[in-house]
Formats: structure tokens, C-alpha cells, sequence
């Protein structure tokens, strides 16, 4: 710069000094470089662990850390023992998201990668994994686009789409309460598919949409909006939310004594929100995507018992098993095609059957070929406010809903995968 | 010679770390991604800087240019033309335009209120972004497009899956707006921004037009902010409405305030020094990563108010 009040003076000293400095700043080196022995596979997570989701995502990288441990125990993947390398993506911020998977696709080399529980973090991944041919597992992002409108060959996926979730509810909601719906929907992508899903759903079985209104993402006070939801008179005011913003939505419909008059319910709903809601608040229809207690169904007597030693004692939710799953689904591919070859293993998927220890559903599960999508059971019940034999029983499962029966059909999703050519 | 090397040391000392960077960051451990990030998040911050430490006027919705640079170039490669370059052109004109006409409503106001507006106004371009879901994908962010290669004519410049190609095609750009900043600075232009910084009614009493200077300094300084915004967006083949958001304006002022205001090459360094602790603390500490941020952040507020460079300058000067 110039002679004024901007100008810097450097003398040799200085310069030496800096470079110094800079020698210093090159042996301290702020990155951790281990020397990896090159016979070692890595998984790379990059899932949140700061904000809104972080509660999701650290329980999903409790089952992902259960998963990897017990491959381990079994030898490895290939004979080679396997990694976890984690990294923060944040709750919202893609371009972290995008950032964190570069980083673990051309520092540190992974085989695989993870992540994430925002759908649209999810679908940010999915495209970097896809430019660099990456064999990638979304384990809990609902939004349909992820194997729909934008799925790729290298993209897995193990929760549901939200269609399917609304799919699974809707005629339990017809037969228990009734015809007329109203929507209280958060504002962004999740709840926009979700709502655009079950009246899909609602469409076909009569159903009648009396009204909604739509509520931005970290709403505290939902009187407002209650108040316009019991003029609609509606038979069913619909919960879409998620997190903090459903334990808030449904106390604050509690407290107006709305569940006395009308029926609540909702689509999707976990473990992580019943529990941060008194008791009282504890009600309504509800799709869960996994749950514990299911005293006949092979794998997930050991699956509780394993998670309870490493979670204080609590027991998995939907979210331990996303992450156990989608680390398998991993293990898997690679000794299904015998290689760590991207293409080799998502070929090798291609309605591939889980084993019914690590399925742990009383259908099974398996991978819908052409379109990567997860396909097992959803859980359709309601909520109660104290568990009977246990403190965190707190959903009666009233029917277990065969996916391959409320799933949208592959041209439904509009899914046309871009398989490399050679 | 040797005078030119010394008066110029400090700029020749940065020109070569940017030069090498890639091989740098490889070679203590980061990547080359992260380089490239320094790169535009330092061109984002220096552009701020042109507003914030130049002109002394705190905007807190530059985001919203930047986002507006990201979404131009992410819009127009989705829906119009498979050309990076023209992309790169439309976010820019995007942004700039934008800040062109938004303006005059705002350079009326001082201090704190010109802040308010200015987030008021990003929030506008956020919530444009979030609600417009036919266009935009909403909160899911810009998808299904990337960047392409270049062709010249007579050579071609390959981007695609080349992240170092990729670091000297956005360094390229980096050198031409920072080029720019630094003349129009040292330009009688120039002065007369850093005199209203310095007494802005001493200034108006020479019979300057205030109000016109931080109307073309904020139309400049967007300007970059929204060239910035499309390179990372090219960056990462995508955008999402979080690069227009309020809190990513934040970051671009801390930024500012870490590597020093006062200095032209202060907002990179703190671009550089905000990057790695970023990428570096939240694989370590990756549930608490931001407090330690936090932490550095008053740290340096507390005890070198001047930012890293200041606080180099003063021990230089002692």
C-alpha cells in the first residue's frame, strides 16, 4: 500500500521473525496427521452435532460408532479393519456440509461416506459424493428429491420419504378420526413434502383440507396459530413438525385443551420429541420409523441391550438405528462385490435383502433396486403418556405398515439414476 | 530494488503464500478445497472491508449480495446457459444491480440504523430465496447443476473435477477485484472515503457529497461481495438460502474484525485464520467447535482491537 495511514513497515528483522513464525506454524501444524496404514477403510460422517439436529445426529453417530465396532469384532470389511472419521456439519449450513465432504473425500480418503439429517444437507452431500464416486448412505434426510426427482446411483438411503410416511398414516387417520384435516406445517423444505405428501395420500381416501397454515422453523408461541386451527373445525389438526418445534406445537395445544375436541396427530414422530413433552402432552396418531420394543423380531434384543451400556441407559431410537444401519449397508456393499469399487458395490445393492439381525423388522428390509431407497416397516400408532413397563414406552405401535405396501411406485418417484458408462 | 521489496514486503510475502497455497495446505495437512475457501471468503471479507474499514460504515446484510452472486450464477447455469463464465457475469450484475438500487434507500441512515436496514433488507433476498420453491429448490438449496470448463478459442481451461484448476481460476479473480479495491483506494476517490471514515462532517463541509461516496462505495463493495458469492457457489456446485442469511453477514464482520479493519490485507488474513480454525476445531472438538471460535473471537476483541494485522503493525512500528 502507500505512504499514509495504511502503509506497513517491514525491516529484515521483521520479515525474518514472520518467517519464523511461519516455520513454527508448519511443524505445530494445525492438522492432525496420523500416518494411516493404507490397509484400513474409512467411513466418513458428516452429520450435525451443533445446533437444531445435533441431539438427532449424535444419536445416529452412537449407532454408526455401535456398528463399527462390531465389524470390527467380526473382522472388519474385507479383512480390514474399519474407521470412523466425524465431522460437524452443522444443522442448516450446506456450504459446511459441502466443505466437510470434500474434506473427508480428498484429505483423508474414505471409502464411504454419511450423513445427513437435514434433507437438504443431504441432498448437498449426495451431489459431491456423486462427482467424485462416492458410495453414499443418507441415514435419516426425509425429503423425497434424495432418491427422487435427484436421486444418483452412488446415493443410499435409509429412512422413508416423507410420501411414504404419509402414505402409511393416512387411512389410520380416515378410520380413527375422520375426513376433514387442517395442517400445521413448519416452513421449509421437510414439512412442505410431508403436508404436499399426506394430502396426496388424503386425496385418495376423500379427504377434505379445511385449512393450514404454515409456521416458520423455531416458532415458540403457537397460539396463534392454534386459535385459526379450532375455528377451521376440523375431525384431525395435523402436527408436521419436527424437534423443538413439535414439543412446543403440541404442549401449547394440550394446555387449550384441544386434544378434548378434536383428534391431533401427525406423521412422522420420534422417541427424542415424546420424551421432551409432559406427560399429558404425550397424545395423538403418529408414524415412528423404528421402535424398540419389538420383543419377537430378531437382532434387537442385542441392539437394546448394546445401545443402553453406551446411552446412559436409554433405549435406541429410530436415529441409533439410521446410523447402525446405514454404517452396515456400508459393510455390506463392500463384501457383497468383494471390492471397495463404488460402482462394484452400489451394483451389488441393487435390491439387496438385509440380514433380518440387522434389518430388525418383523417384513425385513431391503434396498428397492433403481432407486436406492430403504424399503422395511413403519410403525403407525399412538402415543402414550406413561410407559408401562418400562419409562420409555412410550408409543403403542397399533399396526406395523409393510412399506413395499404404501410406497410410492418407482415411476411415482420420478427417480432416473445416472450410472456412469464404462 | 531493494526499496521496492521493502516498501512492498508485506504485499510480495502474501502474493507468494496465495501462489502456493495449494501445495501449502496439502503439505501441512489441509486441501485444496480449503484453500479456495480462504481465497473467496477473503475476497467476500476485503470486499466488506472496502464499506466497513475504508468507508467506516457497518453493514451487517452483505450476505445478501454474496447470496445474490451465488444464486446468479447457480440460476443461470440451471435454467439458461451451460457457460461458467456467463454465469459468473449474471451473479455479479445480479448483486450489483440489487445493491444499486437498494442504495439510495439506505445511505441516508448512520451507525446502528444503517445496519438495521442493511439486515432488513438481506432478510428480504432470504426469505425471496426460502419461499420461491419453484425456482430457487426453497431451503433445499440450488441443485442439479455444475460448473463446466472453459473454452477460450484457442485453449481450454478444464474445471470440472480439477480443484487445483479450480483454486487458480477463482485466484484469478481474487487478483483482479483486489487490484481493483487497491487502486480505486489510492485514487482521490479513495481518500475521500477514508476522510468520511475519518470526520464525515469535516467532510460535507468541503462540499463533498457524502451520501453519493457511500452509495458508490457500498455499490462497489457489493459488488465484489457478490463476484465472491458466485465463485463459491461454483466452488461447491451449489447454493442453498443459509449464503444469504443474516448470521453468514456476521461471519464475513468477524472476519473483518479478526484479521483487522484498518489493514487492506487484514479481512483475508482473518478470512484465512476463521477458515482453518473452522475446518481444524470442529473435527477435533466437533460438538463445541463454535465456543472455541467464540473464544479466539473475544480473545482478539479484548487484546488486539485492531485485529491480527494491528496488532502486527504496532509491534513493527514499536
Amino acid at each position: 500500500m502507500t505512504k499514509d495511514g495504511n502503509s506497513t513497515r517491514f525491516d529484515r528483522r521483521t520479515l525474518l521473525k514472520a518467517g519464523a513464525a511461519i516455520g513454527a506454524a508448519q511443524l505445530a501444524s494445525p492438522f492432525v496427521q496420523v500416518a494411516r496404514a493404507a490397509d484400513v477403510v474409512k467411513i466418513g460422517m458428516d452429520n450435525p452435532m451443533t445446533g437444531t439436529y445435533a441431539a438427532l445426529g449424535k444419536n445416529e453417530l452412537m449407532g454408526a460408532q455401535l456398528a463399527i465396532d462390531s465389524i470390527n469384532a467380526k473382522g472388519g470389511i474385507l479383512g480390514r479393519k474399519v474407521e470412523l472419521l466425524n465431522e460437524d456439519s452443522t444443522s442448516g449450513d450446506a456450504g459446511v456440509a459441502v466443505q466437510k465432504a470434500r474434506k473427508l473425500i480428498d484429505r483423508d480418503q474414505v471409502n464411504f461416506i454419511i450423513g445427513n439429517v437435514n434433507s437438504a444437507l443431504a441432498q448437498a452431500i449426495a451431489n459431491v459424493a456423486n462427482e467424485k464416486s462416492i458410495f453414499h448412505v443418507v441415514p435419516g434426510g426425509h425429503t423425497d428429491s434424495v432418491t427422487g426427482k435427484n436421486c444418483h446411483w452412488n446415493t443410499f438411503r435409509v429412512c422413508n420419504t416423507t410420501q411414504t410416511e404419509a402414505n402409511a398414516v393416512a387411512s389410520t387417520l380416515v378410520k380413527t378420526a375422520g375426513k376433514k384435516w387442517y395442517y400445521l406445517t413448519p416452513d421449509y423444505s421437510f414439512g412442505h413434502t410431508l403436508q404436499a405428501g399426506l394430502e396426496a395420500a388424503g386425496a385418495k381416501l376423500g379427504v377434505t383440507k379445511v385449512g393450514g397454515a404454515l409456521t416458520p422453523l423455531g416458532t415458540t408461541d403457537f397460539s396463534s396459530y392454534l386459535i385459526k386451527a379450532q375455528a377451521a373445525n376440523p375431525d384431525v389438526i395435523i402436527f408436521l413438525h419436527a424437534g423443538q418445534d413439535a414439543v412446543n406445537a403440541l404442549k401449547q395445544a394440550v394446555q387449550f385443551g384441544l386434544n378434548k375436541r378434536f383428534h391431533l396427530a401427525g406423521a412422522q414422530q420420534e422417541l427424542e420429541v415424546l420424551e421432551g413433552l409432559p406427560p399429558e402432552a404425550r397424545v395423538g396418531t403418529w408414524v415412528f420409523e423404528w421402535y424398540w420394543k419389538q420383543p419377537k423380531v430378531a437382532g434387537v434384543d442385542t441392539f437394546i441391550s448394546e445401545i443402553r451400556k453406551r446411552n446412559s441407559g436409554h433405549v435406541p431410537t429410530a436415529r441409533h438405528y439410521f446410523g447402525h444401519t446405514a454404517i452396515w449397508t456400508c459393510a455390506l456393499a463392500a463384501e457383497q462385490a468383494k471390492s471397495l469399487d463404488a460402482v462394484k458395490m452400489a451394483r451389488a445393492m441393487q435390491g439387496f435383502q438385509l440380514p433380518p439381525e440387522l434389518a430388525m423388522m418383523p417384513d425385513g428390509a431391503f434396498y428397492r433396486a433403481g432407486q436406492n431407497q430403504m424399503i422395511g416397516n413403519l410403525y403407525v400408532g399412538h402415543a402414550q403418556s406413561n410407559g408401562k413397563d418400562d419409562p420409555e414406552d412410550l408409543f403403542v405401535v397399533d399396526q406395523v405398515v409393510n412399506g413395499k405396501e404404501v410406497s410410492p411406485t418407482l415411476e411415482e418417484t420420478m427417480c432416473k439414476q445416472d450410472w456412469p458408462k464404462a | 530494488m531493494q526499496a521496492f521489496v521493502k516498501q512492498n514486503a508485506l504485499n510480495i510475502v502474501i502474493w507468494a503464500l496465495l501462489l502456493t497455497m495449494p501445495f501449502l495446505m496439502n503439505a501441512v495437512g489441509g486441501y485444496t478445497q480449503l484453500g479456495t475457501q480462504v481465497v473467496v471468503l477473503g475476497l467476500a471479507a476485503m470486499a466488506l472491508n472496502f464499506l466497513l474499514g475504508h468507508t467506516g460504515v457497518l453493514s451487517f446484510g452483505h450476505a445478501a449480495y454474496f447470496g445474490l452472486g451465488a444464486y446468479g450464477v447457480g440460476l443461470t447455469i440451471r435454467y439458461f446457459e451451460q457457460s461458467t463464465l456467463l454465469g459468473l457475469l449474471a451473479g455479479v450484475v445480479l448483486g450489483a444491480v440489487a445493491a444499486a438500487v437498494i442504495g439510495p434507500l439506505i445511505v441516508r441512515r448512520r451507525g446502528v440504523y444503517f445496519a438495521m436496514v442493511t439486515i432488513a433488507f438481506g432478510q428480504v433476498f432470504y426469505f425471496i430465496a426460502v419461499r420461491w420453491n419453484k425456482v430457487t429448490g426453497g431451503d433445499d438449496g440450488l441443485t442439479n447443476w455444475a460448473r463446466h470448463d472453459i473454452n477460450l478459442g484457442f485453449t481450454k481451461i478444464t474445471l470440472v473435477n480439477e480443484p487445483i484448476h479450480f483454486y487458480y481460476f477463482a485466484l484469478f479473480f481474487f487478483a483482479v477485484a483486489v487490484a481493483i479495491m487497491a487502486a480505486i483506494l489510492r485514487s482521490p476517490f479513495g481518500r475521500v472515503l477514508l476522510a468520511i471514515r475519518e470526520n464525515e462532517r469535516r467532510t460535507r463541509f468541503l462540499g463533498i457529497n457524502v451520501n453519493f461516496h457511500i452509495w458508490a462505495s457500498w455499490l462497489i463493495s457489493c459488488t465484489f461481495m457478490a463476484l465472491a458469492g458466485a465463485l463459491f457457489a461454483l466452488q461447491n456446485n451449489f447454493v442453498d438460502p443459509h449464503s444469504l442469511y443474516w448470521t453468514q453477514s456476521g461471519i464475513f464482520v468477524i472476519m473483518c474484525v479478526l484479521g483487522g479493519m484498518r489493514s487492506f490485507w487484514g479481512p483475508l488474513v482473518g478470512a484465512a485464520i476463521y477458515v482453518v480454525l473452522q475446518d481444524y476445531l470442529s473435527s477435533v472438538v466437533s460438538d463445541y467447535w463454535q465456543f472455541f471460535v467464540g473464544l479466539v473471537f473475544v480473545a482478539v476483541v479484548l487484546f488486539f482491537p485492531r485485529g491480527f494485522m494491528g496488532a502486527l503493525r504496532r509491534r513493527t512500528a514499536e
